[in-house]
């Protein structure tokens, strides 16, 4: 099973480099409006209402290229890889690099999961 | 002048089974560095002590130890910037040879898989002004602008010193990792403009226990005395190793 990891390491690192990128750009950018600006009242909270949420995620670009869908998948899908990454990571600096094969399996099996599960519902949007 | 209690690790494989400490008494000059109270022990106390040591000034990488649990060269730290008790163990990570004295073996290995040398898939013919002024068969330089150099430099300032593999959680887990300073020095010659040896290295890099292995914690940049900054190179390797992994991927005869 490691080597099998060892194999599409390159694809998995890559999605856990974009994903890091997006969890610190755009998911601060998201906590700090939703928890912070708008209960300071310095954004009025209608401006997330399910109408415009709406509208922003099944926009589209030259109304051809879904951008609302694609970042949103983004969003979801990424950050999923870089986290099973991480924890696989974490898991080997805690002494557990003999089960690394069967954890990394489980882990990214889990976020595999979660793209799929994601990447459908955003596409039935 | 102040007594310090100086705690070294001693082993001398023929009477010992496993390593144990033994204390000495050093009264410290206010400018001396643990390396002087060491050599102090050695000249003045207990000429059996055994430890590597050179330059005295940071640039041979031969007094790498444990100072207090951390990787330090021991020319580079006052041993006044620690109280009453220093405890001074060989570097972790390492097999012990004798008292503070380490196993290079390994790491040496490490160094030469990553082939650290200028690979060319042909040598550039001689300059023939060059040629004829010299008189005899001279081969061809390769020039190299101040931006190129800029690239690979800081990879290239490492003293082969090992606190990083001291410090470097996945070299204490997996031993046979190639580590920080193997890694940098890879990538250094990657960076190298008269360098061809990119896919062979990135292929390298690609096998088990090597860049991938790496889990960010950062330990080595942050114990590494010449400010090389090895998790940089090893984060930079990884991409590099990615982006030949999709050409190879999408042109898998490089493009011919």
């Amino acid at each position: 099973m490691r080597a099998f990891l060892l194999k599409i390491e390159p694809l998995i690192w890559l999605m856990f480099g974009q994903g890091i990128l997006i969890g610190t750009m755009l998911l601060t950018g998201w906590i700090l409006v939703v928890g912070l600006l708008i209960p300071l009242g310095m954004v009025d909270a209608s401006a997330l209402s399910y109408d415009r949420a709406y509208a922003l995620a099944t926009a589209s670009l030259f109304g051809v290229i879904p951008v609302g869908k694609l970042v949103l998948a983004a969003l979801l899908v990424l950050p999923l890889w870089k986290g099973a990454h991480h924890v696989r990571s974490l898991h080997v600096d805690f002494g557990g690099a003999e089960r690394d094969g069967i954890v990394g399996m489980l882990l990214y099996g889990v976020a595999l999961v979660g793209s799929i599960v994601g990447i459908l519902a955003v596409v039935g949007l | 002048m102040a007594d310090k209690t100086i705690v070294i690790t001693r082993f001398d494989p023929d009477k010992d089974q496993a390593p144990r400490k033994q204390e000495y008494k050093v009264p410290c000059e206010p400018d001396w560095k643990v390396l002087d109270a060491i050599n102090f022990i050695k000249d003045e106390l207990d000429g059996s002590v055994a430890h590597r040591w050179s330059c005295r000034m940071a640039v041979c990488g031969s007094c790498g130890m444990m100072v207090n649990g951390e990787p330090k060269l021991t020319c580079k730290t006052s041993i006044n910037d620690y109280g009453d008790r220093v405890d001074i163990e060989p570097l972790a990570n390492f097999p012990i040879v004798r008292d503070l004295v380490v196993d290079l073996d390994g790491f040496m290995h490490k160094f030469q898989s990553v082939k650290p040398w200028i690979i060319r898939a042909k040598e550039k013919a001689a300059d023939p002004i060059a040629a004829r002024a010299a008189l005899h068969p001279v081969k061809g330089t390769y020039s190299q602008s101040a931006d190129q150099l800029a690239t690979f430099k800081q990879f290239s300032m490492c003293i082969n010193c090992m606190l990083c593999y001291a410090a470097c959680p996945v070299v204490a887990n997996e031993p046979e990792f190639l580590g920080p300073a193997a890694i940098a020095l890879g990538h250094r010659y990657n960076m190298d403009s008269r360098d061809e040896g990119q896919g062979e290295r990135n292929e390298i890099f690609r096998g088990e226990g090597t860049v991938f292995s790496c889990s960010y914690a950062n330990e080595c940049s942050e114990v590494c005395p010449k400010n090389v900054d090895p998790a940089a190179a090893v984060n930079q390797a990884k991409f590099g190793a990615v982006i030949d992994w999709a050409k190879n991927l999408v042109l898998p005869r490089g493009g011919a």
